[in-house]
């Protein structure tokens, strides 16, 4: 009987005991790739092409290589043999203390008898505890080290305890069997029927005639007729008994081997073989219902979705460092408010009765900015020192438009030209943040030599120790 | 079309583009800052399923001279029909040149066919330096979506959906870093809206995210289940010779083996935060919260502790009748039915006794020591004997899933785990809570569940999930 259901389920208990430590995301990928390899050869996927795959990927030895079920298989292999050889040796034993004859006391056919019924009980026990998943050997499993991880495996050690415990049956029952041969050919021995209840021969004959119904049919030597199991009914006070001719004793033998062969030995080898198949059976079950084979199809029927992550630039930030620091708010008459600043109203503190307030930016077109620029510059011809202050919104950016404007700037407007940049917050009465704040440094910085500065619209009073610290 | 459809996410700098994008492709790794040029050339953000794109995303760098590049679009064109041949001959002639980079950047995936998503921030005023931008996306003839992000407090969207109803076809909010799981595939749907030959793509797409995210909740379910089996199985064992054994007192020993298997269980418990933040594909969440610590004022086992996660004495007595009753069915089993169901109703009440005297006593773990044997003696700590800790596990490992699977990817922000104010548990099931209370117990006793039972105790954990998740939408 091959093994192959159960390494076939050992395998795949090993292998998804070890993908339990891998990334889901990995398994999902790695699977659905091998349902679509199945689907482009037109296969259905199933536990040992998955395997094969598996070992196919990772080479000889690799991850899908059968090591865990082999080592597994070994041991209980070991088991089995361990349960044959002290099965064996006890049938021996056994036998010969059943036949032990020593020219005086007969061999009770009626313990024989009892003997077997009780092998056949015990046959029948072991099947049945492994059917309800009873494990009195666990003990023994526990010092030979081949209990299993908790786990789908662990249900099948019942079954496979049984089916070493028949197969020791099984040793037991051929050796006793080849002992009482050769006991038959090299000594004689003398069987007879003995017990206290009050039975007739022809009750007892009942009996026996019931219990070789078996091989009657085809063997009929081998069923003790009525008139040697009158002759053979022994007491022990009774010495009278040893008169018959001592042939008659040693006739009950072809029914002793027969009772054997059928009751103990025949038991065995059908439950033996009915452990086997159960094991297998068993293991095909358990693999259909393992945990993992439902995890292994959902993630062979699922697609794996990529949501675009693969890409990683969060550690390249902008450099935010600078080193400009806010400036004084110069004294002006020139303001120029950039794409919308300073709209609705302006800030009162930097208007007055000589101001002269310039747009651009924003809805202005690019002819209307170089108009702008014209205007200043005439202005700034008269100013000392030419000083223009820039309104700005703080929480838009400074963009490249700025730049350009600032760029033209100073090559049209008098070369002492300094100008301040005022960020405004979109509630007047308040300051603008500090990370908006940053920006524009940042921007007066890339201007550099001093043309650009920025400047706050102070809303209230300040601590300039204080300031200059958190600077 | 064959095509997969692109979107071009496109606007002025530092408008939330990238996190539009990051919360979209589910991606934590954008680099997403108040600073403006943080995205200086184009990035594409495909989504595939089984390695075919359904749609691809394009974060592209601001406008930096718009009206600029919207003269020389005017000075070039002749009619309304050359516009977006014009754009494409401006990026073609501009490739090169340093001050047009931005606008090449995202002009290109318009020429090559993209959709436009515009993005502007909703909590600054409305400003018309955006016209022109609007003007030259216009230009292009391209499909268009406007997406009102809000970056602040305030609230201006008012006038910003005004303002962008006379260019795009489609206005939509959509708050990247706040906005819902649902939003996000409405938002997708309307993707899909702007041309026919994209509206399947997009439809499978949401489908697959759903999907996955029911996907993703049983995934985190297995592994609270496992790290519950872990941490409340745990037992500190240490080997301690002759000579040692002298030198140490009792207590000074038990001190050390109550520090390491504190360490231990907070370890785990982090490699579970770990693992769901993975399972979430959030990389880099920076968390806070109060640590597994037995004694500090935010002590898992501290009077507040307990009072947030673990659950009340009635509670644990019915969870406890339950999962007792079941251990009496096998009595009643045993004698073939004829104890009359006597075992379960036996098995139940002491279950349930157990519960509720002891439910509601600190139990930490006793120090045993074994006997000396061949010169040394075996020290153990643990495994937790008080079930309200299985319970307190529990209610942080469902808070923090809560708040991972509920977290945008544009969120940069400290991920703070603050406790819950009312017990949520109440309204799980009888079946699930039995579950869970069989689990349990049956961890602490250093008894292994099975296959069957893993899976029962993550469905239950997949059950408290979504009762969590109720509750925390519904409560006011």
């Amino acid at each position: 009987m091959t093994n192959s259901a159960l390494r076939l389920f050992l395998d795949f208990d090993a292998v998804s005991q070890r993908d339990a430590h891998q990334p889901p995301a990995f398994l999902h990928r790695r699977d659905r790739k091998f349902a679509q390899l199945c689907k482009e050869r037109d296969q259905q996927p199933d536990a040992q092409q998955w395997l094969n795959h598996i070992a196919h990927l990772s080479g000889p030895g690799g991850a899908g290589s059968s090591v865990a079920s082999t080592q597994t298989l070994r041991l209980w292999r070991r088991v089995n043999s361990g349960f044959i050889a002290v099965g064996t040796l006890f049938g021996i034993f056994t036998m010969i203390g059943l036949l032990f004859y020593d020219g005086g006391q007969r061999i009770n056919i009626t313990v024989i008898l009892a003997f077997v019924a009780l092998q056949l009980l015990l046959a029948v026990f072991t099947t049945a505890q492994s059917l309800i998943g009873w494990q009195p050997w666990r003990w023994l499993l526990n010092r030979l080290r081949v209990e299993a991880q908790p786990g789908p495996g662990s249900k099948l050690q019942p079954l496979l305890m049984a089916r070493a415990a028949q197969l020791g049956g099984l040793g037991f029952a051929i050796s006793g069997l080849l002992t009482l041969l050769v006991m038959v050919v090299i000594q004689d021995l003398a069987f007879g029927w003995s017990t206290t209840l009050e039975t007739a021969a022809a009750g007892y004959h009942r009996l026996l005639v019931t219990v070789s119904a078996p091989w009657g049919w085809f063997w009929p030597g081998a069923v003790p007729d009525l008139a040697l199991v009158e002759a053979t009914r022994f007491y022990r006070s009774d010495t009278a008994a040893n008169i018959i001719n001592p042939q008659r004793w040693g006739q009950w033998w072809p029914f002793v081997t027969m009772l054997w062969a059928t009751w103990v030995l025949l038991p065995r080898l059908i439950l033996s073989v009915c452990a086997a198949i159960l094991v297998q059976h068993k293991a095909r079950r358990l693999l259909a219902r393992h945990p993992a084979m439902h995890a292994l199809q959902y993630r062979m029927e699922t697609a794996v979705l990529d949501t675009g992550n693969e890409h990683n630039d969060a550690a390249d930030m902008p450099d935010t460092r600078t080193n400009s620091t806010l400036q004084p708010l110069p004294d002006s008459h020139v303001l120029l408010c950039w794409a919308g600043a300073g709209e609705p109203e302006l800030p009162r503190a930097l208007v007055n009765n000589n101001t002269r307030i310039f747009k651009a930016g924003g809805r202005a077109s690019l002819a209307e900015d170089q108009q702008t620029r014209v205007h200043i510059a005439t202005e700034l011809e008269v100013s000392s020192p030419p000083t223009v202050i820039i309104l700005t919104r703080c929480w838009e950016p400074p963009t490249g438009e700025l730049q350009d404007f600032l760029e033209a700037a100073r090559d049209a407007w008098p070369p002492s030209t300094r100008v301040t940049l005022v960020p405004l917050s979109p509630d007047m009465h308040q300051e603008p943040a500090a990370h908006q704040l940053q920006q524009w440094l940042r921007f007066a910085d890339r201007m550099s030599q001093g043309f650009v500065s920025v400047s706050l619209l102070r809303l209230g009073f300040r601590d300039p120790y204080l300031e200059q610290e958190q600077q | 079309m064959t095509d997969t459809p692109v979107f071009a996410v496109v606007g002025h700098p530092n408008k939330g583009k990238s996190s539009v994008v990051a919360t979209l492709s589910q991606n934590d790794a954008i680099a997403i800052a108040l600073e403006p040029g943080t995205t200086r050339t184009r990035q594409s953000y495909p989504l595939k399923v089984d390695g075919r794109t359904l749609y691809t995303l394009v974060d592209t760098p601001g406008f930096q001279r718009p009206r600029r590049v919207l003269e020389w679009l005017e000075a070039h064109s002749l009619s309304a029909s050359d516009r977006a041949e014009t754009v494409k001959a401006f990026v073609t002639q501009h490739q090169n040149d340093g001050r047009f980079t931005d606008e090449c950047e995202l002009l290109a995936p318009l020429i090559e066919g993209a959709g436009i998503i515009y993005v502007v921030d909703g909590s600054v005023p409305y400003s018309a330096e955006h016209e022109a931008e609007m003007a030259i996306l216009r230009w292009t003839g391209r499909p268009s979506l406007a997406l009102i992000n809000s970056i602040g407090f305030d609230d201006y969207s008012d006038t910003w959906q005004a303002a962008l109803g006379q260019f795009f076809q489609v206005v939509r909010m959509f708050d990247a870093v706040r906005a819902p799981f649902e939003q996000h595939l409405s938002l997708l749907r309307a993707f899909g809206q702007l041309e026919p030959g994209w509206e399947q793509p997009l439809e499978q797409a949401t489908e697959f995210l759903s999907q996955q995210r029911l996907k993703r909740r049983s995934q985190a379910a297995m592994m609270v289940a496992r790290a519950l089996e872990d941490i409340m199985s745990f037992q500190q064992t240490r080997t301690l010779t002759a000579g040692q054994v002298q030198e140490t007192s009792d207590n000074s020993l038990a001190v050390q083996m109550r520090e390491q298997w504190y360490k231990r269980q907070r370890k785990r418990e982090q490699t579970l935060r770990i693992e769901i933040e993975r399972l979430y594909q959030h990389q880099r969440i920076k968390r806070q919260e109060a640590e597994l610590e037995w004694h500090s004022e935010h002590d898992l086992f501290s009077e507040s502790s307990r009072k947030i996660w673990a659950v009340n004495r009635r509670y644990l007595a019915t969870a406890g009748f339950g999962a007792g009753a079941v251990g009496g069915v096998g009595i009643d089993a045993l004698t073939l039915g004829t104890s009359l169901g006597a075992g379960a109703l036996i098995g139940g009440l002491i279950g349930a006794a157990g519960s509720y005297f002891y439910g509601d006593r600190l139990m930490p773990p006793a120090l045993r020591i074994g006997v000396l044997q061949d010169g040394l003696k075996t020290a153990s700590f643990g495994p937790v004997q008080d079930i309200q800790f299985g319970y307190v596990v529990l209610g942080r490992a469902i808070d923090h899933w809560w708040h991972i699977s509920h977290r945008n990817h544009a969120g940069r922000g400290l991920l703070e785990l603050e406790p819950a104010d009312h017990h949520w548990l109440e309204n799980l099931g009888r079946q699930s809570r039995q579950t869970v209370q069989r689990a349990f117990d049956k961890s602490r006793k250093q008894k292994p569940l099975d296959g069957q039972q893993r899976q029962e105790l993550a469905h239950a954990i997949e059950q408290s999930m979504i009762i969590y998740d109720d509750w925390r939408l519904n409560r006011t």
